[in-house]
């Protein structure tokens, strides 16, 4: 579907007039444009996907450490391959805006998640985990990753697989992150056309869906 | 852009009707009497909108929290317990601060709602079915409950013209439980789904169908065909799904008889009480709480089926002490909302379609009509009545994979093909499920405010096992794999289906509306919304809402041309 005919179907709509329709009594004369203050920022069209590459960025909410530690982190969980990863998507920087603004039970979990992951490797390879070799990154996390149960992390199994639900925790906010990014976005086949065309469906013969 | 100028106050003219509400009933009422050329008055409580404020296309990494604004929790936490709030258009719903209501502490329920011109009509979920005498007679088959009023040959040709005005997108079945209706041409299924579709009908005879759906498959009265961008609820600039801001609100200001009136809180009905009529409404004004008069000769309350009747138990007089149009005492009585909960969700490995982000977003499902408790099933030894499916099958991102690194990337790139079930279940009407008015809680414009009072009953929770284990049977019989039931019975309100309250019957002691939504006790107020139901059905109710406001005001229009008013 082209532009131009999104624009035709817009003009020959009433909709243009229900629009304008200027409200008597509880609105002032003439006003047809909703008050700024109550739309939201995305529908006053405000882009903030820049805001995070500011060359000043601090962070709000981690400290320094902590955040090279999540920059450390996230590039390992999503590396960059022939794709950007994490790290260039600054997932760490969506992380720590999100976990300033919340609730300070979450913000704990978060903290408690890190924490444990440089206990972990202070414990086994006597540095913070930022200050590992590569190998020694590799194999900790190794040893997190994959669930001492059946698979998959339900978020009950806590106990024996402490360490496992520390991992997840940083890993989906890390995912969220990047595949919330404009990287992430594009990674999952996003162009910026927003015109895909007629679902289609299936038109396969009986027995031959694929 | 046109502007419609009052020559007059609107405020001092007598209006042939005053509309409450402009969401889906209010805006076909508006549109069905100002077409008819009486004089009528839309209010809103909310503002204009425009499609300016659209955000369909916006992609979330253009908002700042990517949709998890600490503004929209802290201002919406009840609202956002519907997907549709999000970051993007929370400004549409009520801030739940400013809009108060109670629940009994063990009987949590969620009221979303929203204040803007088009009500909920701008996000809601599209789906689309006819009642049939099954539901509508329902209780002289099983007898649980009331029979409505009317019978589906009473209400079926109101149900044409709303589809044909409406465009609803669908396929012809001939299923009991089901009427067909007008339709445009289906969307498209899935592999998933056709296979099945198939398997189902040939081992359990069940019918799988898509869904129904108000989104346009074709170019229809001027508003142009999906473009399958996906998320309706932020809005649509191609208006390809029904909203009635930019359909029949627009009809009904482009017929030069319908003043709409936003920003306009109803308080109250006034009544005349020397001739035992309603004379007109009360508002307080959104913005600058001045509290003014709308004079009208009949006064039609569309403003959601809780909104309806919390106006009409705040407009209680010397001579309807206990709330207006409320001698049989079931004003507020038989809340209705459809039981979810129940379903189950599974993979199909054989489908080796990866998903993409950049392909059509069909914005639509699967819909599995009622099959328990119908005229050729047996009857359920556990159960009354039943519930119906929406669903779906494709190909998903695995954002569930295991594992880090490259192996990760790839994994959630590949995703997943999944295929699930979940229930919509009739909400039988019961006495004790009900809203009333808490006499120590206002609103941020001074109106006294609801206590609800609802909780899900064992026949509900009855529904929602069986919808579980049935859809996994339905799901193994496709071939899925990692079948999970799921058996809960949700919160009330979650359906987002309130009916009831104000309930349709012949007999005014045990009812407050007659068959053609007139309050029994006062001869010019209408309720036209879904307070009217008798049973819920277990359909999604907006069509069958539509088309009783299009009903009743065909009755309201003939008794004004007999000057019957």
């Amino acid at each position: 579907m082209k532009r131009r005919e999104l624009l035709r179907g817009a003009a020959v709509t009433g909709a243009a007039a229900a629009l304008s329709v200027s409200v008597a009594a509880g609105q002032k004369s003439g006003q047809s444009a909703p008050p700024p203050d109550e739309l939201t920022p995305a529908q006053r069209g405000v882009d903030a996907s820049k805001d995070l590459a500011s060359p000043n960025w601090k962070p709000l909410f981690l400290d320094e450490h902590q955040n090279e530690t999540l920059v450390v982190l996230s590039d390992l969980i999503i590396p960059a391959t022939e794709t950007p990863g994490a790290k260039d998507a600054l997932a760490n920087r969506y992380i720590d805006l999100v976990l300033a603004a919340e609730a300070s039970d979450r913000q704990r979990a978060f903290l408690n998640s890190l924490a444990y992951l440089d206990g972990e490797s202070i414990h086994r390879y006597k540095n913070a985990f930022r200050y590992l070799a590569r190998e020694d990154q590799d194999d900790l996390l190794h040893s997190l990753a994959y669930s001492k149960g059946a698979s998959g992390w339900t978020g009950e199994a806590a106990g024996p697989d402490t360490g496992h639900g520390h991992f997840e925790n940083l890993k989906q906010r890390i995912m969220f992150a990047y595949y919330s990014s404009e990287i992430g976005t594009r990674e999952l086949g996003w162009d910026g056309n927003v015109m895909h065309g007629v679902y289609q469906g299936c038109d396969h013969e009986e027995g031959s869906h694929k | 852009m046109i502007w419609n100028i009052f020559d007059q106050d609107p405020l001092s003219q007598t209006y042939d009707a005053i509309v409450v509400g402009s969401g889906a009933t209010g805006g076909w009422a508006a549109k069905q009497l100002s077409e008819a050329g009486l004089k009528v008055a839309l209010l809103e409580a909310g503002r204009a909108v425009s499609p300016t404020e659209f955000t369909e296309h916006t992609p979330e990494f253009k908002l700042k929290y990517r949709d998890h604004s600490p503004e929209v929790i802290r201002t919406r936490p009840i609202q956002k317990q519907c997907y549709a709030c999000m970051e993007y258009n929370y400004e549409w719903f009520v801030n739940d601060l400013e809009n108060p209501y109670s629940t009994p502490a063990d009987k949590p329920f969620t009221w979303q709602r929203l204040r803007v011109l088009g009500g909920r009509s701008l996000v809601w979920g599209r789906h689309s079915y006819r009642l049939s005498d099954n539901d509508f007679k329902a209780a002289s088959r099983d007898g649980y409950g009331d029979d409505w009023p009317i019978s589906y040959a009473d209400l079926a040709p109101f149900y044409d013209i709303v589809e044909k005005y409406v465009g609803i997108s669908g396929a012809a079945e001939g299923h009991e439980m089901l009427p067909d209706g007008q339709f445009l041409p289906p969307m498209k299924m899935s592999c998933g789904e056709v296979l099945l579709r198939d398997k189902v009908k040939a081992r359990l005879g069940r019918t799988v169908t898509i869904g129904r759906v108000a989104v346009l498959t074709q170019n229809h009265h001027g508003r142009l065909a999906c473009h399958y961008c996906g998320p309706c609820e932020r809005g649509c600039r191609t208006f390809s799904y029904f909203s009635s801001p930019f359909t029949t609100v627009a009809d009904a200001v482009n017929s030069h008889n319908c003043t709409v009136i936003t920003n306009a809180v109803v308080s109250h009905v006034n009544m005349d009480s020397s001739q035992n009529k309603a004379s007109g409404v009360t508002f307080v004004d959104r913005l600058t709480r001045q509290v003014k008069e709308v004079r009208g000769k009949t006064v039609i309350l569309c403003a959601q089926a809780l909104e309806s009747t919390r106006i009409l138990l705040n407009s209680s007089t010397r001579e309807h002490s206990n709330g207006l149009a409320n001698s049989s005492g079931a004003l507020g009585r038989y809340l209705m909302d459809h039981v979810t909960g129940g379903g189950a969700s599974g993979h199909l490995p054989e489908m080796k379609f990866r998903p993409n982000a950049n392909e059509p977003q069909r914005p639509n499902g699967l819909y599995v009509p009622r099959f328990r408790n119908t005229p050729s099933s047996k009857k359920n030894p556990q159960f009354i009545r039943g519930y119906g499916y929406q669903g779906g099958a494709g190909p998903q991102f695995d954002f569930s994979a295991e594992g880090y690194g490259t192996s990760l990337k790839n994994a959630v790139k590949q995703g997943v093909y999944s295929i699930g079930l979940g229930a919509f279940g009739e909400s039988l009407a019961r006495w004790d499920n009900c809203c009333e008015i808490d006499k120590n809680l206002k609103d941020a414009w001074g109106i006294p405010a609801l206590r609800i009072s609802m909780t899900h009953g064992d026949n509900e929770a009855a529904l929602m096992e069986d919808a579980a284990s049935s859809a996994a049977e339905m799901l193994e019989l496709a071939g899925a794999k990692d079948i999970k039931l799921q058996s809960r019975t949700e919160m009330p309100g979650m359906a987002i289906h309130e009916l009831g309250t104000a309930r349709m019957g012949d007999d005014p002691k045990k009812s407050v509306l007659d068959k053609f939504n007139q309050a029994h006790d006062v001869k010019n107020l209408f309720v036209m919304d879904g307070a009217s139901f008798v049973s819920s059905a277990c359909q999604n109710p907006t069509l069958t809402m539509m088309a009783l406001a299009v009903r009743a005001c065909s009755h309201l229009i003939e008794r004004f041309r007999s000057n019957d008013v």
